[in-house]
Parts: C-alpha cells; sequence; structure tokens
C-alpha cells in the first residue's frame, strides 16, 4: 500500500524533507497501537482495539470513504460535487431496492452504482454543459434525492411486507469472507489480554474476520483511485482539467469529457456508499439514514489533501472513533483521552528538539496537559461529549497537521470550451 | 486567490448541509394534501367531523409509533365514520414547518387535529392559540396546557418496567444492554422504568446504556447502522437481552442480536408481529405503547362531546402501556411479570420516571 505517498514533486514546497514511505506508515501505524495498548493497559477500557471495535469501524468508514472518494474525482477535474449526500442517499433507496427485488444483495450494489450514476449525470449536465454555478446546482441534487426517494418509497417500499412509506423490508444479507485458519486462534490470544500482542490480535481479527466483500471492494477502491488518477495518462489529463483546463484544451484534451467522466465516477463512487450503507451496515434503507454522510465524505477530501490515502486515513480516523463511542462510549472515549494526552506530549517534544520551536512546544505541552488532566480527574465521560467524539477528534487532527492544504487549481471555477481564444 | 475559493468551498459545503436540513421539511409538505379516506356513510351524527393528523418523523409506515397512531385513525373511519387528512413530517424540518403544518390543517377545516409526538409541543401550543373553537391533541407532551388541547401521555416507565423484569429474568449472563435514539426526556423515561425493572428482579444485574445521538441531532431514530454498532458493541461487552427504544435504528438492534445469537425487546408497537420474520425470532417481547387507543378515544370523545383538556395519562391500570407475548418467548415467567404488573396497577410498586 503506497497509497499515502506525498504530493507530487512539483507540486510540494521546497521546505518540505519528511517523505512519508509505506515502512514510515507502518511504523507509525505500529506506534499508534503501541500507545492504544498502553492506554487499554491502563484503563481496562478492552475494546479500543478490540476485533469488534474494529470490525464496526471499517463499517463505518467505508461509506464515508466512498462518499469521499467520490467528491476526490469529481472535484481533480474541477467540479465540486456538494451534491454527494442526495447521490448516497439515490443509492440507498436503489441499493436497497436492487437487493430485495432480485433477491441478491450484488444486483442491489449495481443497482446503488446505477441510482448514483443518474443523479450524478444530472449534475454534470447542469455544471459542465450549461455552466450553473456547482453549489447550487448540488444543493438541488440533495433536494432532489431526498424527495425522489421519498416519492418512490411510498410507490414501492410501502406495497411490500415489511415496508413502508420510510422504510424497506429487510435486506437479503451479503455473505461475509475470512482468512480461514487464524480467527479462533486471534480470539483467543485477544481474550488473554496481553500487552500488545492482544491489541494486534484484535486488530486482525477485525480486519479479518467476517468481512463482506462489498467492504472489500470499497477499500480496494481507494488504490484503485490512486493507480487511475496518478500513475496513467487518463489520470494525469484528468487532473490537468482540475488545474488549469485553458492549458488542458490547449494540448487537445477533450475538457468536457474528463469533467463528464469524472462527475459520473463521482456517483458512482458515492452511490456505492449509499448502497454500502443500506446493504451492509444497516441492512434495511430507511428515509435518512445517510445522516449527512455524505457531508463527512467531502470533508474527508479537504482533510486528506485531495488525496486518496489521507482521504482514507481521515474516513478511517472518523469511522473508528464513531464506532468506539456507540460501542463503550464512556469509557472508550476516556481511554482516547489518554492517548490524545500522551500524542500531544509527544509532538510537543517533537516541537522543542527537533523544531526549536519553544512556543509552539510551550503550547502544545499545555494543551497536552489539560487533557491528561481531565483524563486523570474522570473516570468515563459523559455521554453528551462521546456522540461528538469523531468530530472532534477530525478537527483536532486538522488543526495539528500541515495547513498546506492544496485544492486543484481550478476547483469550482466556470469553464466554457474554447474560453482561452 | 486561492485561498478565497478555498474558503468559499468550505463555506459552500457548510450552506450545503443547512440547505438540506430546509429541504427535508420543504418534501415533507409537499406530500398529501387531499383527504386520503372516503366518509363513512353509516354514522350520519359523525358525518361532519374531519380529523386532521400530523405524524411525526418516520410517519405512517415505520412498524412503531406512528403506526400505531395510524391504526387508531383506521379505526376512526372505520367505525365512527370521520373524515380525514394526514400529513407527514421531514426529517430535520424547521420548527415553522411543523407550526405551518398544523395551521394548515386547523385553517382547513378539520377539528379535531393531532399531533404525533413530541416535537409538536411548541407548535402546537402556539398554533392552538390562535384557532381557540378547535381541539385539539397531542401525544406525548405534556408541557403546554390551553383549554382547547388535550395532552395524550403514557406511562412508559411502567410498560418499560415489565420488560426490564422479563430481560433480567431471561438473561443468564447477569448483562443487558438499552439502546436509546436521542437522549430526550421522553426516551429517558423507557430508560428508567427498564432499569427499574430489571434491578428489581436482580439488584446487581449490569446495565448498559446507550443513546444514538445528543438533541437537537434527531438522526439517532432513524440510522439502522448506528442502532446495530451500538448493539454489537453491548453484546460484545456480554450482555445477551438489549432493549431498543430508538424507532427506525431499532432495526439494526434486531439484526445485532441475530448476528450475535442474543435477545432483543421491541418497543411501541408489537414487533415480533412487525419485523421481517427473519429476525422476529430474537424479539422476545415488546413494550406496548398504545397510541391506537389514546388517538381513538380522543377522536370518539370528540363525536360525543365529551372531550376533556388537559392531560390524560394512559398507564398500565387504563391499559395505555403493555407488553407483549408474541413467539411464546416469555411464556415461562409470565406469571412473574403479572405479578409486577398487578403490584404496579395497585401502586404497590412505583416506577421512577428518571
Amino acid at each position: 500500500m503506497t497509497t499515502t505517498a506525498t504530493a507530487a514533486p512539483a507540486a510540494a514546497p521546497p521546505a518540505r524533507k519528511f517523505k512519508l514511505t509505506w515502512q514510515v506508515l507502518l511504523l507509525g501505524l505500529l506506534a499508534l497501537l503501541f500507545l492504544l495498548s498502553v492506554a487499554r493497559v491502563l484503563t481496562g477500557a478492552n475494546d479500543i482495539t478490540s476485533g469488534g471495535a474494529i470490525g464496526a469501524a471499517l463499517m463505518a468508514a467505508v461509506p464515508i470513504g466512498l462518499a469521499g472518494l467520490g467528491g476526490l474525482w469529481s472535484e481533480r477535474a474541477g467540479v465540486v460535487n456538494i451534491g454527494l449526500e442526495g447521490i448516497m442517499i439515490l443509492g440507498t433507496w436503489f441499493g436497497a431496492w436492487g437487493a430485495i427485488v432480485t433477491g441478491n444483495p450484488w444486483v442491489g450494489v449495481l443497482a446503488g452504482a446505477v441510482g448514483g450514476l443518474v443523479g450524478a449525470a444530472l449534475h454534470a449536465v447542469a455544471t459542465v454543459t450549461f455552466g450553473v454555478d456547482h453549489v447550487v446546482s448540488g444543493v438541488a441534487l440533495n433536494i432532489l434525492g431526498l424527495g425522489v426517494t421519498k416519492y418512490l418509497s411510498t410507490l414501492v417500499f410501502a406495497e411490500m411486507s415489511g415496508g413502508g412509506d420510510t422504510q424497506s423490508p429487510r435486506i437479503p444479507a451479503m455473505t461475509t469472507v475470512s482468512l480461514p485458519w487464524i480467527g479462533g486462534p486471534l480470539q483467543e490470544l485477544e481474550a488473554k489480554h496481553w500487552f500488545f500482542l492482544s491489541d494486534l490480535a484484535g486488530v486482525l481479527r477485525g480486519l479479518t474476520q467476517n468481512v463482506s466483500l462489498f467492504t472489500l471492494l470499497g477499500v480496494l477502491l481507494v488504490p484503485l483511485t490512486f493507480w487511475l488518477l496518478w500513475r496513467t495518462a487518463f489520470g494525469l489529463r484528468l487532473r490537468s482539467v482540475g488545474e488549469r483546463p485553458v492549458a488542458a484544451e490547449s494540448l487537445g484534451v477533450n475538457v468536457y469529457f474528463y469533467k463528464y467522466v469524472a462527475v459520473l465516477a463521482s456517483g458512482v463512487f458515492a452511490g456505492l456508499g449509499g448502497a454500502f450503507l443500506a446493504i451492509v451496515a444497516a441492512g434495511t434503507y430507511r428515509e435518512g439514514q445517510t445522516g449527512g454522510r455524505g457531508f463527512i465524505g467531502l470533508a474527508t477530501v479537504i482533510f486528506g489533501n485531495w488525496r486518496p490515502g489521507g482521504l482514507a486515513a481521515g474516513a478511517g480516523l472518523f469511522g473508528y472513533t464513531d464506532a468506539l463511542q456507540l460501542r463503550q462510549g464512556g469509557t472508550s472515549v476516556h481511554a482516547l483521552l489518554l492517548v490524545v494526552g500522551l500524542l500531544l506530549v509527544a509532538v510537543a517534544i517533537w516541537q522543542l528538539v527537533k523544531q526549536q520551536r519553544s512556543r509552539a512546544a510551550l503550547l502544545t505541552g499545555i494543551a497536552a496537559i489539560a487533557v491528561l488532566v481531565v483524563f486523570a480527574v474522570t473516570d468515563t465521560i459523559p455521554e453528551q461529549f462521546t456522540s461528538f467524539t469523531p468530530h472532534l477528534t477530525t478537527l483536532l487532527v486538522l488543526s495539528l497537521a500541515s495547513q498546506r492544504l492544496r485544492m486543484p487549481a481550478a476547483d469550482g471555477l466556470p469553464y466554457r470550451r474554447g474560453q482561452a481564444k | 486567490m486561492l485561498r478565497n475559493r478555498f474558503g468559499k468551498v468550505v463555506a459552500g459545503a457548510a450552506a450545503g448541509a443547512m440547505l438540506l436540513a430546509a429541504a427535508a421539511c420543504g418534501g415533507g409538505d409537499t406530500t398529501e394534501g387531499a383527504p386520503s379516506a372516503a366518509p363513512g356513510t353509516d354514522a350520519p351524527a359523525a358525518s361532519k367531523v374531519k380529523v386532521g393528523l400530523a405524524y411525526d418523523i418516520g410517519g405512517r409506515g415505520d412498524q412503531s409509533f406512528n403506526d400505531s397512531a395510524a391504526a387508531g385513525l383506521d379505526k376512526a373511519v372505520a367505525e365512527l365514520g370521520v373524515e380525514i387528512n394526514e400529513l407527514e413530517a421531514g426529517n430535520g424540518e424547521a420548527e415553522s414547518a411543523k407550526e405551518e403544518r398544523l395551521r394548515l390543517l386547523a385553517s382547513g377545516g378539520f377539528n379535531p387535529v393531532i399531533a404525533v409526538g413530541f416535537a409538536y409541543s411548541q407548535s402546537v401550543a402556539k398554533v392552538a392559540a390562535e384557532f381557540p373553537d378547535t381541539k385539539f391533541a397531542i401525544v406525548d407532551d405534556e408541557a403546554n396546557k390551553l383549554p382547547n388541547v388535550s395532552n395524550l401521555v403514557f406511562a412508559e416507565e411502567q410498560g418499560s418496567f415489565l420488560v426490564g423484569a422479563a430481560a433480567a429474568l431471561k438473561s443468564t449472563k447477569g448483562d443487558i444492554g438499552f439502546v436509546g435514539g436521542v437522549e430526550v426526556p421522553l426516551i429517558k423515561k423507557f430508560q428508567a422504568g427498564f432499569e427499574a425493572g430489571a434491578k428489581a428482579v436482580k439488584p446487581d444485574i449490569k446495565i448498559q446504556a446507550k443513546y444514538l445521538t445528543q438533541p437537537p441531532d434527531f438522526s439517532g431514530f432513524g440510522d439502522p447502522a448506528k442502532g446495530k454498532t451500538a448493539a454489537e458493541g453491548m453484546f460484545d461487552a456480554g450482555a445477551d437481552v438489549v432493549y431498543q427504544a430508538a424507532g427506525g435504528s431499532g432495526a439494526g438492534v434486531f439484526e445485532a442480536a441475530k448476528a450475535a445469537g442474543g435477545m432483543a425487546i421491541g418497543v411501541d408497537s408489537d414487533q415480533a408481529k412487525t419485523a421481517d420474520p427473519t429476525v422476529a425470532d430474537v424479539i422476545i417481547t415488546s413494550m406496548l405503547k398504545k397510541v391506537d387507543v389514546a388517538v381513538f378515544d380522543f377522536i370518539k370523545s370528540y363525536t360525543t362531546n365529551s372531550v376533556v383538556a388537559g392531560s390524560k395519562v394512559y398507564d398500565l391500570k387504563a391499559g395505555g402501556v403493555d407488553y407483549s407475548t408474541t413467539g411464546g418467548k416469555v411464556d415461562d415467567i409470565k406469571a412473574q411479570l403479572d405479578e409486577y404488573k398487578a403490584k404496579i396497577s395497585s401502586g404497590e410498586i412505583t416506577v421512577p420516571k428518571e
């Protein structure tokens, strides 16, 4: 997995010496697991690295990540897609419908993708062909997605037994796969609650046991996107359209065509995200079940600096913290406080020793102490706070991480064919 | 320049989120406009009664709370021959949309007007004051008392007490769970009763509790994926019975119970009957909240000109709440449950509300 490689050399600022290779990434992840393990042993919050929590995190991350990929494709070609939420809603409805009518969840997956495609086609026609403001068109798409599915539900699901105006009958379950032979031993190892080893076992179990094939597909679309957009001529042209459409056109690139392809792909991804939510994560269609996940997906695009690896990291972080707060809210989030505190201490030391930024180190140190004090004086986090853990964590990472976010240069700008002349 | 556009995109995303909320109410208003049932012909005394009913989020077909209200309305159509108009609510709609919906019904000559759900608390107070000659009823709320408003409320804690006792009696691990949709006072009553009932059976029982979202985010009533994750967490942590009071998210709780080989308890309607047959076997009982009885009673009292303003509590004694026995999963403990039922009805046990 080299999807999280740094930005292309041309775009990277000269001051940046640090290069994220897969070895560094692996080391970082192991260090994070080590920290989590320390927190787990000290607090007894065994759920933070349990196989169940990791599995649930994956389940929460995939629909957000798919919506994010949708946003990435579209914005890389210079079309802002606020309509992801509406496309996702179409995906949930058509995904559920396809699966229920045929009895085969994979038909639902396909139907969800097609539903998303149709929604995105509207966005593409409006923004690319007619030059409508991207935000206006996207908002219209959100309204449309909600209204259309509502109408279709009363027509279709209300007639089915077990369905209603606002929900579908149960969707036939998708088969899950497991890596053979290791499930049992991993579970035993996890149950021993040993330092680090059990945590590793929990993570591996969550990632390898009872994973639906759709989840695998969703995860694999991240490296696929990276390969397509950054390693092929097609991808280069698509991105050039989002950076300088005028220059691309002067070199003979059909700008409209690439914009269309990108927005349609965006619809397929977000539609798949919706279908995943209905078929795998919930097992039923329910009006309003997307609950803003399309917007969160859009946020992961910004979080990930318009790169697939960063986007996946953002979706993973959001999914993980959301799963933790939903499963064992108070205790797990309390243990996370310790992790955050320790991380802040590490950052402070880094700033002081390696970067010689004593004022920044002081501020980070104060924040670390504040977090650790809160951790020490409480036993559990009140329910009122745990529910926004995912949002807070994401915000925290964004504020600490490099502020050099760079969106595609022509993102959201109107473009008319031949405007360079 | 670049920074400006970046800010514009972010602002656009935020504006999109807000507009989505606004859009949700737009969708709700435009649905059914005309009366959806023909007036009865065999009840001349009531043939002029036009009942307006506004649903909570979820509406007709939610197989739970709203469907229960719809059942009462249908019964009134069949037995009293009233004319009806039903309007649906949208997810995340603004307060003004609720007011407008009630105003539409009242100004359209519908009398009485029934608002289903505590979400209508403020809007009923406001609109009822504007139409003093129209009788209003609100289900699940007694915050506002007006001379033309009847507050139909339920003793959910008493019904929840019974299913809490059932959960404790059925649990072999001594560990049970409660999944609430949104942490509002109404749902806290369910939790309080459930915990009291479980502790009455087994004082040292472990009870896990989780609310899916916090107000004003009401998506917790319609997000089955979240319900599933929360219940999975409880089953993984050792629970074997989970009670859900989470509206549409409850389907996820049943899914999790099915996957974990655990038991679940339904809410509002008899969910062993309404849930999908493939998961119905995990539902050992449901806390019944007979909104249909309350709605029908209210319409009937209007046709006989005996509407009483103010609170009317549908408790265990009045048959407003109960537990279900569909599936025969609680037949072995029925005697104990009925004993608790008698004690609550007689006032020997007082169930806490929070």
